[in-house]
C-alpha cells in the first residue's frame, strides 16, 4: 500500500490530521478496500498498544516492567481492554436501567481524552471546543430606544460585548454579569470594559450595586467612583460630570477628590460645573422602568391586535395561528377568515408558554421531541409565504423544524432550520426521484429522496441569540421564479427558482408546526426534528408578498426593544 | 404491572445483560472503527446499548445456537446508525466520517470482528520482540503518562525525528501482525 496513505492513517489516529488530508483519507477509505483493511489494523492496534501502555503505567509502579501484566483494577480503562470482564458495569448499569424505567443510566466509565492527544503532537482539531460568547452585560430591558445610524443596534437579551454601547434616545437597562445593573437614559455613550467596569462618555444613569458586586466601577472625566454598595447616580455630557450617592456610599479615585468618601445624600462635580438643572435623582429608578416597560409592552401588544385582526380578512391568508387565541386544550384555531387549513391540533407536550409581549402573549413550546401542531390544508395554491415569530433556546438537531409537510410530496413545503444556523425552504419538485448531486456547501456528494432544491440563507442563528424573538419568513414565488428569505423585515437571500427545480402546483396537504410527522415511514426510527424553542403567529398566504408587505408584518409585530 | 409481565420482563433482562457483558468488547471496538478517534466511543456505546435495551423485545434470533453471532450483528446494526448521528451532529466543530465512508468501514468491520483477538496477541507477541528502548517509544504515543517531548528532552534528539521513528515502528509492527495472521492461517 502507498506509504503516504499509510502516513495519514496514522496521523488520523493521533489526531494530527489537517482537514485537506483528512478528505484525502476518505477518498482512498471509500474507494480501496485495502486502504479500510490497513486503517481497521492500524486503529485497532493503536487500541491494544493504548491498553499495553495503560498496563505498563499500573506494572511499573509496582515495579514489575514487563509489558504484559495482571490487570491493576484501578488504572486507567484503556478502550480495548479485554482482560477484565467489564460485565460489572453491564450489571450496575443495567440495574439503575431498571430503577429508573430505562430513561437514562450511565454505562461504565468515561474515557479521559486519548492519550495521544495529551503527547506533543496534540493539534487544534482534537481540542474539544465549548462554546463561548463574548460579553460582559446583558441589555435586561429597553425602552424606546433610538439608534445612531452607524450603531450596533442591540435588543433585549443580547448579550453586550466589551466597547462602545451607544444609543440617542430612550432608556436601557443594562445588568453586567458581576451583579451591578445600570439604568441610563440617552443620549448616552458607555464604554464597556469589563464585567467589573464602564467609562461613561455621556449619559445620565443609576448604578445599583448589591452585595456581590461591590467594587463595581463606573469610570467618568478624571475619576473612578467604586460602588461600596447600594445606590448612586451620575450625569455626565458637555464637559459637565456628577455624582450623586442616593443611597449607600462610594469611593472616588483618582482626579480631585482622591480617596473621597461620599455617603447617602453627597454629591460632586467631578468636572465642568453643575449644569444638570434637574436634579440626579429623576433618572428612573428599577421600579419606574419595569412601570413603563409594561406600559409600553401593553400599548405595543394593543397595536399588534389591532393589525393582526386586520390581517385575518386578508382573501389570500391560507391559514393564521396565535398562541394567544388558544383557548382549548387541543385546537388552535386557523384565524384567518377566508382560509382553508385546518385548526391545529396539539399533539405531545405542547407548553404554553409567555410570549413576546410578556405575560400578555403567549407562544407555543416545542422543546420535548413528541410535541406537534398537526394540521390539514387541502386546495392547491400558485405561491406561498410563510412567517412567523420564533425564539430559538437552542438547535439541538440537525435539522429543527417551523413548518413541514408530513409526506413531502411534489409541491409540498419544508421550512426548517438547520444545525448550523441555516434556514432551510424547500418544495419537493419530483418525489420519484433518486438524486445524488454534490452539495457545494457540505462539499460532498449527498443523496436525496426526490428532485427539490433546498433554498439557504447564511447562518442567521448563533447561541448568543438563545432566547430572543426573530421574526422569520421566506417567499416562493413561481411566477417571479424567485425564493426569498427575511429575517426581522430584512431580506438575507434570495435565490432564482431554475427551470429543473419549477414546481408551479403547490400543495400542503397534512403537515405540522415545529416538527416532523413521518406517518409514512417504514421504520420505528424517526427523525428527531423538534424545534427547541417557541413558536407564535404563524401565517401562511397563497400569495408571494412584497418585502414592503414582510417589514410590515415585522414592523406591527414586534416586542418591546426592537 | 402484573406478575408475569414483570418476570418477563426480569428474565428478559437477564439475558439482555449476558449478552451485553460478553459482547460489550466487539461492539466498542466496532464503534470505534467507525469513528475518527477514540473520543465519543464511550457515548456512542452507551446510546447503542439504551437503544439495544429498548428495542430487545424485537430481537429474534433465528436459530437459538447462533443467539451470540447475531446479537453483536444485530446490535452493530444500531451501532452503526448511532455512530453515524453522532458524527452528523458533531459535523461543524470537528473532522468526522462521511457516511459513505461510515457504511463501507461497517461492513469491512462486521467482516474482521472474528479476527479481534487473534490481531491483538499478534500485536503482543510482534511488540515483545521490539527492544526494550524502541517499545517505549512507539508506546508512548499511547501512554497518558509518557510522551515524545518527554524522551526528546531525556535522549536531546530531535521530537520530529522520533515521531518519524515511531511511524517507522508502527509500520514495522502492522507488518509483523499481517505475517503472523497469515501465518495462523495457513496452519490453522
Amino acid at each position: 500500500m502507498d506509504d503516504s496513505i499509510r502516513k495519514l492513517i496514522f496521523k488520523a489516529i493521533d489526531h494530527t490530521i489537517s482537514p485537506e488530508d483528512f478528505d484525502r483519507l476518505q477518498d482512498a477509505l471509500e474507494q480501496d478496500a485495502e486502504v479500510r483493511t490497513a486503517y481497521l489494523r492500524a486503529v485497532h492496534m493503536s487500541g491494544t498498544l493504548e491498553d499495553l501502555a495503560g498496563e505498563s503505567v499500573a506494572s511499573e509502579k509496582v515495579n514489575a516492567p514487563v509489558v504484559r501484566s495482571n490487570p491493576n483494577p484501578k488504572r486507567q480503562r484503556g478502550l480495548f481492554f479485554s482482560h477484565v470482564a467489564p460485565a460489572w458495569n453491564w450489571l450496575a448499569a443495567a440495574a439503575v436501567l431498571l430503577a429508573v424505567g430505562g430513561t437514562a443510566f450511565w454505562f461504565g466509565q468515561r474515557n479521559q481524552s486519548s492519550p495521544a492527544e495529551r503527547s506533543m503532537v496534540q493539534t487544534e482539531a482534537s481540542a474539544s471546543p465549548e462554546s463561548r460568547i463574548a460579553g460582559h452585560a446583558t441589555l435586561r430591558r429597553a425602552v424606546d430606544l433610538q439608534w445612531p445610524a452607524d450603531a450596533v443596534r442591540r435588543v433585549e437579551g443580547d448579550v453586550l460585548p466589551n466597547g462602545l454601547f451607544a444609543f440617542n434616545q430612550g432608556v436601557a437597562e443594562i445588568d453586567f454579569f458581576c451583579g451591578a445593573t445600570l439604568i441610563v437614559e440617552g443620549p448616552a455613550e458607555l464604554k464597556i470594559e469589563s464585567d467589573w467596569s464602564v467609562r461613561v462618555l455621556e449619559g445620565r444613569l443609576r448604578a445599583m450595586v448589591p452585595p456581590a458586586a461591590r467594587g463595581f466601577i463606573v469610570k467618568a472625566a478624571d475619576s473612578e467612583i467604586v460602588d461600596l454598595g447600594t445606590e448612586f447616580a451620575l450625569s455626565v455630557g458637555n464637559g459637565n460630570s456628577q455624582v450623586e450617592v442616593i443611597d449607600g456610599e462610594i469611593e472616588l479615585r483618582g482626579g480631585e477628590f482622591h480617596e473621597e468618601r461620599l455617603l447617602t445624600g453627597d454629591s460632586r462635580i467631578l468636572a465642568g460645573e453643575k449644569a444638570d438643572t434637574s436634579r440626579l435623582t429623576d433618572i428612573p429608578t428599577a421600579s419606574d422602568m419595569k412601570r413603563r416597560h409594561g406600559l409600553v409592552a401593553e400599548s405595543r401588544f394593543n397595536n399588534w391586535q389591532t393589525a393582526s385582526r386586520e390581517l385575518r380578512q386578508r382573501p389570500d391568508l391560507i391559514g393564521y395561528f396565535t398562541a394567544a387565541e388558544l383557548s382549548n386544550e387541543r385546537f388552535l384555531p386557523n384565524l384567518a377568515t377566508h382560509g382553508v387549513a385546518s385548526s391545529a391540533f396539539l399533539s405531545g407536550p405542547v407548553g404554553r408558554v409567555s410570549g413576546r409581549f410578556g405575560d400578555l402573549s403567549s407562544g407555543l413550546d416545542f422543546s420535548r421531541p413528541g410535541a406537534r401542531l398537526r394540521m390539514q390544508v387541502d386546495g392547491e395554491f400558485e405561491a406561498f409565504t410563510f412567517a412567523c415569530w420564533t425564539r430559538i433556546d437552542s438547535l439541538d438537531h440537525r435539522y429543527n423544524a417551523l413548518f413541514m409537510g408530513d409526506g413531502y410530496e411534489n409541491g409540498e413545503p419544508h421550512w426548517q432550520i438547520r444545525d448550523d444556523g441555516r434556514v432551510m425552504f424547500s418544495v419537493m419538485v419530483d418525489d420519484s426521484q433518486e438524486i445524488r448531486h454534490f452539495s457545494e456547501l457540505d462539499r460532498k456528494v449527498v443523496q436525496d429522496a426526490g428532485l427539490h432544491r433546498v433554498y439557504m440563507t447564511e447562518p442567521i442563528w448563533n447561541s448568543s441569540m438563545s432566547g430572543q424573538w426573530l421574526h422569520l419568513a421566506a417567499v416562493f414565488d413561481p411566477a417571479r421564479r424567485i425564493v426569498m428569505q427575511y429575517l426581522n423585515g430584512q431580506p438575507v437571500s434570495q435565490h432564482e427558482i431554475v427551470d429543473k427545480f419549477l414546481v408551479t402546483q403547490l400543495r400542503i396537504g397534512p403537515a405540522e408546526i415545529g416538527n416532523w410527522g413521518q406517518p409514512f415511514r417504514d421504520s420505528p426510527w424517526f427523525a428527531v426534528r423538534n424545534l427547541n424553542g417557541t413558536i407564535d403567529e404563524l401565517a401562511i398566504f397563497d400569495a408571494a408578498l412584497t418585502d414592503g408587505e414582510i417589514r410590515a408584518l415585522y414592523e406591527q409585530g414586534k416586542p418591546l426593544g426592537y | 404491572m402484573s406478575n408475569l409481565r414483570s418476570d418477563d420482563r426480569e428474565q428478559q433482562y437477564d439475558e439482555f445483560v449476558a449478552l451485553l457483558a460478553r459482547h460489550d468488547l466487539s461492539i466498542r471496538r466496532f464503534v470505534r472503527f467507525l469513528l475518527p478517534s477514540s473520543d465519543g466511543v464511550d457515548d456512542v456505546v452507551q446510546e447503542t446499548a439504551l437503544e439495544c435495551w429498548k428495542k430487545f423485545a424485537e430481537f429474534q434470533p433465528e436459530r437459538p445456537d447462533s443467539t451470540a453471532d447475531e446479537f453483536i450483528r444485530w446490535a452493530c446494526v444500531i451501532a452503526r446508525y448511532k455512530a453515524m448521528s453522532w458524527q452528523r451532529d458533531r459535523k461543524r466543530d470537528r473532522l468526522v466520517f462521511r457516511e459513505e465512508v461510515i457504511d463501507q468501514l461497517a461492513q469491512a468491520a462486521l467482516e474482521s470482528l472474528d479476527r479481534q483477538d487473534d490481531e491483538r496477541r499478534a500485536v503482543e507477541s510482534c511488540l515483545e520482540q521490539l527492544p526494550a528502548d524502541q517499545r517505549r517509544l512507539v508506546l508512548s504515543v499511547h501512554s497518558p503518562s509518557e510522551s515524545i517531548a518527554r524522551i526528546a528532552k531525556e535522549t536531546g534528539e530531535n521530537a520530529r525525528r522520533l515521531y518519524n521513528r515511531v511511524n517507522v515502528l508502527r509500520t514495522l509492527l502492522l507488518n509483523c501482525v499481517e505475517k503472523h495472521l497469515a501465518g495462523e492461517a495457513s496452519h490453522g
